[in-house]
């Protein structure tokens, strides 16, 4: 009983960990506007966490940066199991309009496992929670594979 | 002896200990964090949104930093948790109060339980090294200073007030279950129009003693990372939520023990209408005691702390200390000086 009502509950409290990658901040502020009480995600249990040892999600924004990759790296590896990592924007996916820049060193899949891709430049805020709740989902699935 | 034992362990383990504290704790706070939305407009977590969140950090790894004491890192939330538990074993349900306590439980002695979880949390994030835990701890033991000379003059014109009135030797009582029945037989202490400063005060300590907004400049998740809980994970990051929680239970059924200690009565005799005698009465009392208890906690709630944490903004520390020892401690030595004048 008490270990369903663990995996019941990981779906059910996702706290986010935002890293900025070198994002120009559209992505930063679109998913600040998510938690806003125009599209509340509160009410389905996110909360944005200050330290990456209390996430779940790891929202990361940004075309990764030579500068930020090993800070990016280091922050999700701090993230406690069973963790989901989410890019928003075009810029994690495939570097958008910074591709083939000297400085850039994405996209994020080269690095770490990606979960889920919200795309667009900057992705809607209903886009945003889309992605979001699918990655709920995964975490759930991710806490049943999970050893106890 | 054995059934005593048994007795014992019910109080410690169900009724007014751990798991009327669990259950009572998260609820309060889950209604808190529904409230703090509807104000700002939201729709808002579920209320049950804070045991979701327990129990998914139950089911998270635990890391230890390499840099931290274990021991101290793992054993220091336990601590706090258990010593919010205890004090609520001494806090009176109305009329209710557990035999073995009925003499010791002293506002002196709950003064001094009330700093063991902050003791705790100190500890815990000291342990960890973390130079962000050590910025709020030097922050918590800061709040915790500001809230305590404000919370002991509140509690001393209420000694006095009672004591004066019953009579005590010494003119001051400090006997939490003796508050409560004088209450019970000449109503609730918020009547009385000198200590109603003091009631405000108290009002105004609680989100400082919880740390909830605008008193959380400690736990300032955007600034500092949450300050001591910086490095918690897992588990251990669930109790210390926990305890948070069951802080705010037990600072609210605090400030209904002392100010409004009188309703249980009216409940009481309802009963004896209703035609309820011996073993049933009591229990029927209780459950309605506790439930009243529950209902006005729920209402100093959104009193004391969701509308503050809707309509302010954090404040510096400093701010902080100032705001307590000026303001506040003044609404209490008001009372203070209008109690001791026999007001």
């Amino acid at each position: 009983m008490f270990k369903k009502l663990i995996e019941e509950s990981t779906g059910k409290s996702p706290w986010l960990f935002h890293i900025n990658a070198g994002s120009c901040n559209g992505c930063d502020i679109e998913l600040v506007s998510v938690l806003t009480p125009r599209y509340d995600a509160e009410r389905l249990g996110f909360k944005l966490a200050g330290s990456p040892r209390h996430a779940d999600i790891v929202v990361v924004t940004g075309p990764i940066t030579q500068q930020s990759l090993p800070r990016v790296l280091r922050s999700i590896e701090q993230v406690p199991d069973p963790k989901c990592i989410v890019t928003m924007g075009s810029c994690p996916q495939s570097g958008n309009v910074f591709r083939g820049s000297y400085s850039v060193a994405g996209p994020l899949s080269k690095y770490v496992h990606v979960d889920v891709d919200v795309a667009g430049c900057t992705p809607k805020p209903e886009a945003v929670i889309d992605g979001l709740y699918l990655a709920t989902q995964i975490l759930q699935e991710k806490r049943k594979g999970m050893k106890k | 002896m054995i059934l005593d034992a048994l007795k014992t362990l019910i109080y410690v383990l169900i009724f007014p200990g751990f798991l009327f504290c669990f259950l009572t704790g998260l609820l309060l706070a889950g209604i808190d964090r529904k409230l703090v939305a509807r104000m700002q407009k939201r729709v808002g977590p579920p209320i049950l949104q804070p045991f979701y969140d327990f129990f998914k950090l139950c089911g998270k790894q635990t890391i230890v930093p390499a840099a931290a004491n274990k021991t101290v890192f793992l054993v220091a939330p336990l601590l706090g948790l258990a010593a919010l538990v205890v004090l609520q074993l001494f806090i009176p349900v109305f009329q209710f109060q557990i035999p073995a306590f009925a003499n010791v439980a002293d506002l002196i002695v709950i003064l001094y339980l009330l700093l063991i979880p902050a003791v705790s949390i100190i500890l815990g994030g000291a342990s960890t090294g973390s130079p962000y835990a050590g910025i709020g701890l030097s922050r918590e033991m800061v709040t915790v200073l500001a809230c305590e000379l404000p919370l002991v003059l509140v509690l001393l014109s209420v000694g006095r007030s009672v004591g004066v009135a019953i009579g005590a030797k010494e003119g001051i009582t400090f006997s939490l279950s003796t508050i409560v029945r004088y209450q019970l037989e000449s109503g609730s202490l918020i009547c009385k129009a000198s200590l109603i400063p003091a009631a405000i005060a108290f009002l105004l300590v609680i989100p400082g003693e919880t740390g909830n907004h605008p008193f959380d400049a400690a736990e300032a998740e955007t600034e500092i990372c949450e300050g001591m809980l910086a490095e918690y994970s897992g588990a251990p990051l669930g109790v210390y939520k926990l305890s948070h929680a069951i802080k705010m239970l037990t600072m609210t059924s605090l400030f209904v023990m002392l100010f409004f200690g009188g309703i249980g009565t009216g409940i009481g005799n309802l009963v004896a209408l209703i035609g309820l005698t011996g073993g049933a009465a009591a229990a029927v009392t209780m459950l309605l005691d506790v439930l009243v208890l529950f209902v006005l906690c729920v209402i100093v709630t959104a009193v004391g702390i969701s509308f503050v944490h809707a309509v302010t903004a954090r404040l510096k520390i400093e701010q902080i200390f100032k705001y307590y020892w000026t303001v506040v401690s003044a609404l209490a030595l008001l009372s203070l000086v209008l109690v001791w004048y026999g007001l």
